[in-house]
């Protein structure tokens, strides 16, 4: 016993151990990666047990606590199978990984259940979504997570969801969104840009605004209207094969910068009886001479008209 | 039960029945995931859905009137909820609570997920959310007693059911049902 009950600060360190699985495990180790702590050692499919084995056994790993075991889809290399291992005398976490035999037809990677008990259920749960065989398990099925008729391995990344094939995706935002050129769309979130729907959070999202200046990168920012932009500035310049897509993508902001002026323009003159009668014209002018741009200046002189509006009521 | 689904009651002896019955729903809570929880705020003593009459200590669904689905139903799941409807009384109502049991909620395109507990059960309100504010549950209940109030229970018994009220996309309160 005194042999497994090592003190924690005789717990190898990640050389250390690497040394000593290396110096057992010959060949069977491939490599070792530290990466965001953690220490995973990749062992070849025919060393799986033998590494196993060796991490709970050997006195100077005593890896005695089976953490969790699962599986990765790793593309056209197939799966890999991962089992994460902790040692309760030295407070060390192991990842062991592993490429299943067979590529992605019939993965299959030897059971550790032998050794670690724990890893029974949950080579059932890897088999169950990502359809990994494990010889030597007792009882792989039946399915255990999903139901027991499910058809595929719902974790490759191959699996077709059903409702996806039906029905695009109903979000307004892919986390990666792509425009024509390829390019993915960064979009920065400022600050008031949703504001609830009642009125005191707009107010307060108008104010917010009016405090946080957004930085202007090519021109006024205009987000109401960046849904129905790309339709308008569909027949610019990027028809012309000729042109470099660095010169398009010029093209195409100085094609939305002039849109979206006009469009301001238009706001301004046209709904003008709305906009105007919530301004303090006097506040606008000045921010505009000062060189403000023009939404700048509208949510400030804004502000300034609901405060004035708000004193007299006070004064009322 | 006898006649009852053969036998309309007389009016004012209906009125009294239905106005028993729905302040005494006893309440069993399918919670499956986070909307379980604002079930749970629900019933304590801020929002306290037991001054509506709605007590959430049914033994069983043998001895409930009413199961609260709060949560994300899985495909794995969905046969307990169905034998555990079926094991309750007639008359028996359903309130589908949170996204998730409506429809499936942020899990649509799931492998494992039950798009929304009706189809396997009959649903008498649906609350949206995600999740739902104890309010809103609050909401769902007042609207289920009024339907309570002023159904045939003849129909109920013999199984005929009124179309299902989602709540915030129906007619308000007030002007269902001409109350």
């Amino acid at each position: 016993m005194s042999d497994v009950l090592a003190r924690r600060d005789r717990a190898l360190s990640p050389e250390e151990t690497e040394e000593l699985l290396r110096d057992r495990l010959g060949d069977g180790l491939q490599r070792t990666v530290l990466e965001y702590g953690v220490f995973t050692v990749w062992v070849e499919q025919d060393a799986w047990v033998q590494a196993a084995t060796l991490c709970r056994d050997e006195p100077l790993l005593a890896y005695d606590m089976f953490d969790n075991l699962f599986g990765i889809d790793a593309r056209e290399e197939g799966f890999d199978v991962v089992a994460v291992l902790y040692s309760t005398s030295t407070g060390n976490r192991i990842a062991l990984r592993t490429r299943c035999a067979g590529g992605r037809d019939e993965p299959t990677c030897p059971s550790i259940t032998d050794i670690y008990r724990g890893a029974d259920w949950m080579e059932r749960e890897t088999w169950d979504m990502f359809g990994v065989d494990f010889p030597g398990h007792p009882q792989i099925g039946p399915r255990i997570l999903t139901v027991e008729n499910f058809e595929g391995w719902p974790l490759r990344k191959d699996f077709h969801l059903a409702s996806r094939a039906a029905k695009p995706w109903p979000g307004v935002k892919e986390p990666a969104e792509l425009d024509e050129d390829g390019n993915v769309i960064e979009r920065v979130p400022h600050i008031g840009d949703a504001p609830g729907p009642y009125d005191l959070d707009k107010a307060m999202a108008e104010q917010a605004q009016a405090m946080n200046p957004r930085p202007e990168l090519d021109g006024p920012e205009d987000d109401d209207d960046a849904d129905d932009e790309p339709a308008e500035v569909e027949a610019g310049p990027d028809d012309d094969p000729t042109v470099s897509g660095a010169e398009k993508a010029e093209a195409r902001r100085k094609a939305q910068a002039e849109a979206r002026a006009k469009k301001a323009a238009e706001r301004a003159g046209g709904d003008g009886d709305e906009g105007a009668a919530q301004l303090d014209q006097d506040v606008y002018d000045q921010l505009i001479a000062e060189g403000k741009s023009e939404r700048i200046a509208r949510s400030k002189a804004k502000a300034a008209y609901i405060k004035a509006q708000r004193a007299k009521e006070g004064d009322a | 039960m006898g006649l009852m689904d053969q036998v309309e009651l007389p009016q004012p002896v209906k009125y009294v029945f239905n106005w028993g019955r729905k302040y005494s729903l006893w309440c069993f809570n399918f919670g499956l995931a986070c909307c379980a929880i604002e079930f749970i705020a629900a019933s304590t003593s801020r929002h306290d859905f037991i001054r509506h009459g709605v007590i959430p200590f049914a033994h069983g669904p043998r001895q409930a009137d009413l199961l609260v689905v709060s949560g994300t139903l899985t495909d794995k799941m969905a046969p307990a909820v169905k034998r555990l409807y079926e094991e309750m009384p007639e008359p028996k109502y359903v309130i589908s609570f949170g996204s998730c049991a409506n429809c499936g909620g942020p899990y649509w395109d799931s492998y494992s997920v039950t798009k929304g507990v009706d189809q396997i059960i009959p649903v008498d309100v649906y609350v949206p959310g995600c999740p739902p504010r104890p309010e809103a549950l609050l909401d769902g209940i007042i609207a289920l007693q009024h339907r309570i109030q002023n159904e045939s229970l003849k129909d109920r018994i013999a199984g005929r059911r009124q179309d299902p009220i989602t709540l915030g996309a129906d007619a308000p309160l007030a002007l269902e049902e001409g109350a």
